[in-house]
């Protein structure tokens, strides 16, 4: 061997210790001969025996494509004898056959041998078994579309559930919105059969209380979020309901109300306490054309709402006999069941209901609101 | 509410399938000083006495005796340039963006103020005066609902 051919090696190192380096490597290397164009095997080490299967008579003076099968890419060969050809190193993985007929996966480069004169005389091709890399890259691509195909009939699952609750929840709602209605108007229209006195009064309040459950599950489930609820919203559609049924000239109604977000639990009951104390003090307070002033705050601090109802109006035992008698005690069971305190005060002149409600974890997982203290519209 | 120039009573067609709301709402449009001309369940009905009374204002409930037809009823009679018809209904997630010709939604449950609110917005739009919806939260004017009222 030349210098030249030697590359970079020291020239120390004896031929005789390459061959035997090359014979002994575990990776399988082959050396072909390209004069006379049949590229006959010359050389091969153990490696590449064991690798193929064959005894060295068997390959000596044959072209390695006698390793070559049904599942041996053609374009792939043929690449390779194109740099063959041109005298190109070349890498390539190829489909090759060993002598029991079994196939594997056969990662080579090829390089050419130049003598002297630079004249490509021999080709040198190291290889190496690539069969576990394929069939793991087969495994793997296998496995992905597997898990693509479930991940995917999941997904459809999932969504055809969803859209079967989604349907079920506006049915749902549709018939309680339309049930509302119809017991509303089943109380108006025996209230305007019943002579004016307490039982028309009591039908017309029962439809009242329906009507503020209206409005609650209205402004739940039309918002979307069907699982909080804004006090002031409701305060604001309500108290312009009330404020539309009074003498504004005698009468007015002053309001207060934090833009606090209950969660869907508290919203009815709060719903059904601010309707009981704001129409008692509207209804009960001014008797005889007397003129008042009904004034309502609403506010969310340390964790709890605080609510103050007050009028200046004749007072709770000034009032009338019990006129207020259920609507007080309903407000009382409210706030029980709310968990919260109630005080009721003579202030003379006037009645004065403070309420005091903790607010439950739904309620205060809401970030902190400002208080709003712009004045609602209905306010005169 | 401040001043308001009084409107000629409304000539009201009812689409409303539940017999107790139509009933209750017949008596409400009574006590507004406005007239009935007919309630209608289903939308056959719904279609003929809208050709035969030509009314001012048809309230459509979506859902009839013959199904989700209120929307086909809304064309219908919003064809005819006389009627201004308003959907009244718990569904509104039926009604397609056009509106079908209605020229908003009352939600149910509604407040007798919101329908009161409603027709006197309407009355004064159709007699030409300025009105304001300030306050009626429970109805819903459609994108072209202003213009249907101020042709």
């Amino acid at each position: 061997m030349t210098d030249m051919a030697r590359g970079g090696m020291p020239a120390s190192i004896a031929e005789s210790t390459l061959v035997s380096a090359f014979s002994e490597s575990p990776t399988p290397m082959v050396l072909t001969d390209v004069a006379g164009g049949a590229h006959p095997i010359v050389w091969a080490n153990a490696a590449f025996l064991a690798l193929t299967g064959y005894d060295w008579d068997e390959l000596r003076g044959r072209n390695c494509r006698m390793l070559q099968g049904p599942l041996t890419d053609r374009d792939t060969v043929a690449r390779i004898g194109a740099a063959i050809a041109e005298g190109r190193s070349f890498e390539a993985e190829l489909v090759n056959y060993r002598k029991d007929g079994t196939s594997f996966w056969n990662g080579m480069t090829l390089s050419p041998v130049r003598d002297a004169d630079g004249k490509v005389t021999q080709y040198y091709s190291a290889q190496a078994d690539m069969t576990g890399k394929h069939s793991l890259e087969v495994a793997m691509t296998l496995a992905n579309n597997d898990l693509e195909r479930r991940v995917s009939e999941q997904t459809a699952d999932l969504r055809a559930t969803l859209e079967q609750k989604t349907a079920l929840l506006h049915e749902v709602d549709h018939r309680v919105k339309n049930n509302l209605q119809v017991i509303s108007s089943l109380m108006l229209l025996k209230a305007r059969r019943t002579p004016e006195g307490a039982v028309r009064d009591a039908l017309n309040g029962m439809a009242e209380r329906i009507g503020a459950l209206s409005t609650v599950h209205r402004m739940l489930y039309s918002a979307g979020d069907v699982t909080r609820f804004d006090l002031r919203e409701f305060a604001d559609d309500f108290l312009g309901d009330l404020v539309a049924g009074l003498d504004g000239e005698r009468t007015s109604v002053s309001a207060q109300i934090d833009p606090v977000a209950v969660s869907a639990a508290m919203a009815a009951p709060l719903a059904l306490m601010l309707h009981e104390l704001a129409t008692n003090a509207v209804r009960h307070a001014f008797p005889d054309n007397r003129a008042g002033r009904v004034s309502i705050t609403a506010q969310r601090r340390d964790g709890a709402l605080h609510m103050l109802i007050a009028d200046d109006g004749v007072g709770l035992s000034a009032a009338t006999p019990n006129p207020a008698g259920f609507g007080r005690s309903l407000v009382e069971m409210v706030v029980r069941q709310l968990r919260g305190t109630i005080a009721w005060s003579e202030t003379a002149p006037g009645t004065r209901v403070e309420i005091t409600v903790p607010l439950d974890a739904i309620s205060l997982r809401d970030a902190a609101s400002e208080p709003d203290v712009e004045t609602p519209r209905w306010a005169t | 509410m401040g001043h308001v120039m009084p409107t000629p009573p409304l000539r009201i067609l009812v689409v409303e399938d539940e017999v107790l709301i139509a009933l209750e709402l017949e008596c409400l449009l009574d006590d507004l000083g406005h007239v009935t001309v007919g309630v209608a369940g289903s939308s056959q009905e719904a279609i003929a006495l809208g050709l035969s009374t030509h009314p001012d204002v048809a309230l459509v409930d979506i859902h009839l005796v013959d199904g989700p037809t209120g929307v086909a009823v809304a064309r219908a009679l919003s064809a005819d340039p006389r009627t201004t018809v308003v959907f009244m209904t718990a569904n509104a997630k039926r009604i397609p963006d056009d509106f079908a010709g209605a020229v908003g939604v009352i939600a149910k449950p509604y407040s007798e103020r919101v329908v009161a609110g409603t027709l006197r917005y309407v009355a004064e739009c159709r007699a030409g005066h300025a009105a304001s919806l300030d306050g009626l939260d429970g109805f819903r004017l459609a994108a072209d609902g202003w213009d249907r009222l101020h042709p």
